[in-house]
Formats: structure tokens, C-alpha cells, sequence
């Protein structure tokens, strides 16, 4: 099966400015894909070439189209949230789903009114007189109401609260989640997203640095909690990252030799945020 | 085709002042005609027929006008304001290509807003020249003339393609700069004419660019009107031993074939096309400021 998202090469100049340097990754259908990454580090360039939101240099395939050349046909089939306030504020609840009914060809309007009738919103209302938190919900709710293979979102919690970020997930992986489809995100908050990820792309410095599945990972990242005396020898295994925690040791290892690892400590297999933390640093070093 | 249904829709929920500055001109003068002076024999007994004439051109002038700097200003901040509040992040995730964007700004821009205002002008006008009719005493006769009447909806029509062809080029430069600029849209669409104005004529002491722009602003007038449409259509009046000339019929002016004939008509609308492909294009590059 072919990918749904195919990069090669992908470059992105703003001037001297690289924000994606020759990256190459893939997204495969069904998945829900995490691009994470620190800040400048070309996420939102990515996803602005995967949306066809801007011009860009290299191979880009997504849903067997060129984004940004074909962006139009893209949008049938693909949707996105890029941030929670960017609902117009002069737009009523009614009349934005008049307006995606009809203009896009695979909005369900019916989703969208049972979708919203859970909330506490009325369709009079104008975008300017809700919350960030209702924003989000009728922003979700016009998107989830569109049958699109890939749903693409960027930051799509930032400066929720902690409520509405839960719901915000929760509606996603239960009402919206299916096989048929494919969701890449992107967020600052690693630990929030991890649990529902299926596969991670890390990037930095515009290239992307780790492109793995979260089963692969535990294949072969382990890490391990040495006691301080003990350190040297596990050090000997060659970690690409260490951490010191409450007087002990944390070793990161990539494709490890567990039998012998298991001597030195209890193994375990990194948490998303961990392995990005220590991936991150462990390419500086 | 729906789609562009939708878009001109939008464009009447986001911009309100579409339909509500015209409307409150409307009322203004509705109610002056109410309130106001009325005594039809004021002007020097001017033949009731040109009077009527000159009230309907003047209400007409006056809505046209007005829409020329509503439009103006519009089309200056249709793709700015959603770039600067970030909807246009919204927009671009639908199935809506950046040419159908534009275009409907355009459109809306040169003939919708137009054609809200000449049927608003039209109520208007309706309006007064009843009030005014029932006011001063005489029958509905007075001041109403159909013939007038019907020259005038020509007339609106004439004017609205004619003005939309020929400032299509300048509607082209509002949008590019609006797709283009960061902050300060009005000054922006400003300052590259008036410093190509200011270089040229410090440097080369002449002011051909001047001329270009007055010509672009006012040069269709002459164009596609008459001003001297010949002796038969003028009807003239004594008063007070001065011969006043008014004009029998408004149609005699219209001068369709030296508008359309014109290079200056056809070379505006091709540098128009032009700018108006190079603002599609910046659209499609351009996202959030």
C-alpha cells in the first residue's frame, strides 16, 4: 500500500532561512501520526507544504496530489484546524455551517447539528462572542463533520484550558477516529498526545530526525535506571543519552542488547516526550 | 457556480456595510424629502420635467459616489482583514481555489456593491418623488416621469459595466496590495504612485505618470459620454431672459461606440487581467501576516 503523505527532499527557504532542509518521511493511511518537534524547528512549514499553503522545493505527494498546485481538489479530501482562533469573529455558528454544506461536497450536516447540540452553543451566536473553548468545539465540529481521509492539525489545543483540551482529544480518538482515517498533529505538549499517537516523525532543524512507529520504538529505544556506582559499566553499552534523576542514572539506548542491560537496572521503553528530549540532545552532543 | 454563490453570500455576512451605507443614505434623504423644504417652483420656473431630471441624477450622483469610496476601501481590505485576524487559515481549509477567491471579491467589488446601490437608489428615489409629489399638492404627475425613470435604470447599468471595465486595473492594484501588504493597507496603495509621481518629477521634470493616473481616474467620462450630443436633444427654457439648455433624454449621451472602441478601454483591461492573475497568485503564497 502506498503512503498517504510522501516527502522527499522537502526544502522550504524564507530568504537565508532554511525551515526544512531536504526532509524525507512518510505517513501511512490509518495512523495517527505526531510531528513533533522544538520551536523553529519547520513544523508548521511542513505542514503548511503538506496543506498546500505555500510554495516549496523537493517531492511532495499527499493523497497522490502536489499540495500546493492542486490544494483545491486536496481540501475534498483532506482537512485542517491550524489553530483554535482563526473562526472569523463576525461568522455565525449557523451561517459557517451553512457555508461549508455548501461549498464542500463531503460536509455531513447532519454530524455537524448533532455534534453541536451536545455543546451549550446556539447558532445565533457570532465567533466573537465565544469562548476559545466553544470555538474549538464548533471548529471541530464543522471539521469532523467533513468524510476527509486525512485530517491535519497544527497546535490545535494552544491556550485551552486543560478542560477543553481533554474533550477536545477525547472527541477526537472516540467520535472521529477510524481506519479509514489518517490524522497528523503537531503540539508543544508531547505528553498530552502521546497515548493516542500510533507514530511519531521527530524534526529538527528542518530535517526530520526519527520517523517511527510507537511499536518500533519499544523495539528499539530501551532505557535504563542505573545507580550512580553502577553507571560506568552501563555506560560501556554506549548510550546516546543520560539523565540524572534522584541519584540515579537514566541511560538511553538505541537497539539495545537487553539480556545485558537488565543487569544494571530495571529496563524500560521511553515515553515519547523522554525519547524526543533525549534524540534532541543526543544529536547535539 | 453554487460555490460563487456562497462566496458573494460571505461576503454580505462579513461586510454588513455593504447594504447598510447605502441604506442609511436612503433614509437620510428619504426623510429630508419628508421633513425637508419642498417648493417646486424655487428654481426659477424651470420646466418641471428637468427639474425631475436634475433631482434624479443628483440622488444617483450621490449614491455613486459614495459606493466609488465604499468599493475602493473594500477591495483594499478584502484579503488583508482575513490574513490579519487568521481566518484565512479557515478559508484555504475548504475546497475553495484561491481564483474563485479573488474573483469573488472582484466581483463583488465592481458589480454586486454597485447593484445594491443602484436598487436602493432606486427605492429612494421612488420614495421621494412621492413624498415630494403628495407634498407639494400636486398629483403624482409632477415630478414623476416614467420616461425618466426608465432612461435612469440605463443609465445606472451603463455606468456600473462601464466604470467596472474601466478601473479594472485599478481594482487589480487594490487587491494585489491587499493581498500583499502586512499592515497599513490604505497607505501602502498610496505611497508607490505618488513616489513614481514625486521621482519623475524631480528627476525628469515631467509628470507623465500624473496624467496616466488622472486619466485612469476620470478619463472614461468623456469617453463614454457625449458632451456635446448635438443641437436636437436640448430643449431650452427662458428664465429671467437667460436661455437654460437642459437635455431632452439622458440616452442621447451614452456614447457606446467610442467607449468600447477605445485602445485606452482594452489596454486598461489587459494590464487589469494582468494585476488581477498577480494578486491570485500572491494569494495562493500569502497566508497569515
Amino acid at each position: 500500500m502506498s503512503a498517504l503523505i510522501e516527502a522527499s527532499d522537502l526544502t522550504k527557504k524564507y530568504g537565508a532561512h532554511v525551515a526544512l532542509d531536504h526532509a524525507n518521511f512518510s505517513v501511512q493511511a490509518g495512523r495517527i501520526v505526531g510531528l513533533i518537534g522544538p520551536n523553529g524547528a519547520g513544523k508548521t512549514s511542513a505542514l503548511r507544504a503538506i496543506l498546500g499553503l505555500t510554495a516549496y522545493e523537493g517531492h511532495l505527494c499527499v493523497l497522490g496530489r502536489e499540495p500546493f498546485r492542486e490544494r483545491t481538489a486536496l481540501m475534498d479530501e483532506a482537512c485542517f484546524i491550524a489553530d483554535v482562533a482563526v473562526l472569523p469573529a463576525w461568522l455565525k455558528v449557523d451561517n459557517a455551517i451553512d457555508f461549508v454544506a455548501g461549498v464542500h461536497p463531503r460536509f455531513r450536516r447532519d454530524r455537524a447539528a448533532a455534534l453541536l447540540a451536545k455543546t451549550q452553543i446556539t447558532g445565533e451566536r457570532r465567533m466573537r462572542e465565544l469562548s476559545k473553548g466553544m470555538k474549538t468545539q464548533v471548529h471541530l465540529a464543522l471539521t469532523m463533520a467533513i468524510d476527509a481521509k486525512l485530517l491535519v492539525l497544527d497546535e490545535p489545543t494552544l491556550g485551552l484550558d486543560i478542560l477543553a483540551r481533554r474533550a477536545f482529544y477525547d472527541a477526537l480518538v472516540n467520535d472521529y477516529m477510524d481506519e479509514t482515517r489518517t490524522i497528523l498533529i503537531t503540539t508543544h505538549q508531547v505528553e498530552e498526545v502521546e497515548n493516542l499517537l500510533t507514530d511519531v516523525l521527530f524534526i529538527d532543524k528542518g530535517r526530520i530526525v526519527l520517523d517511527s512507529s510507537l511499536d518500533d520504538i519499544a523495539l528499539r529505544y530501551a532505557a535504563v535506571a542505573v545507580a550512580a556506582d553502577k553507571s560506568d559499566a552501563a555506560r560501556a553499552e554506549r548510550p546516546f543519552y543520560e539523565r540524572r534523576m534522584l541519584g540515579k542514572v537514566v541511560l538511553y539506548y538505541e537497539n539495545p542488547n537487553l539480556e545485558k542491560l537488565a543487569q544494571f537496572g530495571e529496563l524500560h521503553t521511553p515515553s515519547v516526550s523522554d525519547l524526543f528530549v533525549a534524540k534532541l540532545s543526543g544529536g547535539a552532543q | 457556480m453554487n460555490t460563487a454563490v456562497w462566496l458573494v453570500r460571505r461576503e454580505f455576512w462579513e461586510n454588513r456595510a455593504i447594504w447598510m451605507i447605502p441604506a442609511v443614505i436612503g433614509a437620510l434623504l428619504v426623510l429630508a424629502a419628508l421633513f425637508g423644504k419642498v417648493d417646486l417652483n424655487m428654481p426659477g420656473q424651470l420646466p418641471i420635467h428637468a427639474l425631475a431630471q436634475l433631482f434624479l441624477v443628483a440622488v444617483a450622483a450621490t449614491f455613486f459616489a459614495v459606493m466609488s469610496i465604499y468599493a475602493t476601501w473594500y477591495l483594499l481590505d478584502c484579503l488583508y482583514a482575513d490574513r490579519k485576524d487568521r481566518s484565512v487559515l479557515f478559508w484555504k481549509s475548504l475546497p475553495i481555489s484561491d481564483t474563485s477567491t479573488v474573483l469573488s471579491k472582484l466581483g463583488t467589488a465592481l458589480i454586486v456593491i454597485p447593484l445594491v446601490y443602484f436598487v436602493i437608489a432606486d427605492i429612494t428615489t421612488l420614495m421621494m418623488a412621492f413624498i415630494v409629489s403628495v407634498r407639494s399638492g400636486s398629483n403624482l404627475g409632477g415630478v414623476w416621469h416614467l420616461d425618466l425613470w426608465v432612461q435612469l435604470q440605463v443609465l445606472w447599468i451603463y455606468l456600473i459595466l462601464v466604470s467596472a471595465l474601466w478601473y479594472l486595473p485599478i481594482a487589480g492594484y487594490l487587491l494585489i496590495v491587499s493581498a500583499w501588504a502586512k499592515r497599513a493597507v490604505m497607505l501602502w496603495s498610496i505611497m508607490p504612485p505618488l513616489a513614481l509621481l514625486i521621482a519623475e518629477r524631480w528627476f525628469l521634470g515631467s509628470h507623465a505618470v500624473a496624467q496616466l493616473l488622472w486619466e485612469r481616474l476620470v478619463g472614461w467620462v468623456p469617453l463614454a459620454f457625449h458632451t456635446n450630443p448635438g443641437e436636437g436633444v436640448w430643449m431650452t427654457t427662458i428664465v429671467d431672459n437667460d436661455s437654460i439648455r437642459t437635455p431632452q433624454s439622458l440616452w442621447s449621451f451614452l456614447n457606446l461606440s467610442s467607449f468600447f472602441s477605445s485602445p485606452e478601454t482594452w489596454i486598461g483591461a489587459a494590464v487589469g487581467v494582468a494585476l488581477i492573475i498577480g494578486a491570485i497568485q500572491l494569494r495562493m503564497r500569502r497566508t497569515e501576516i
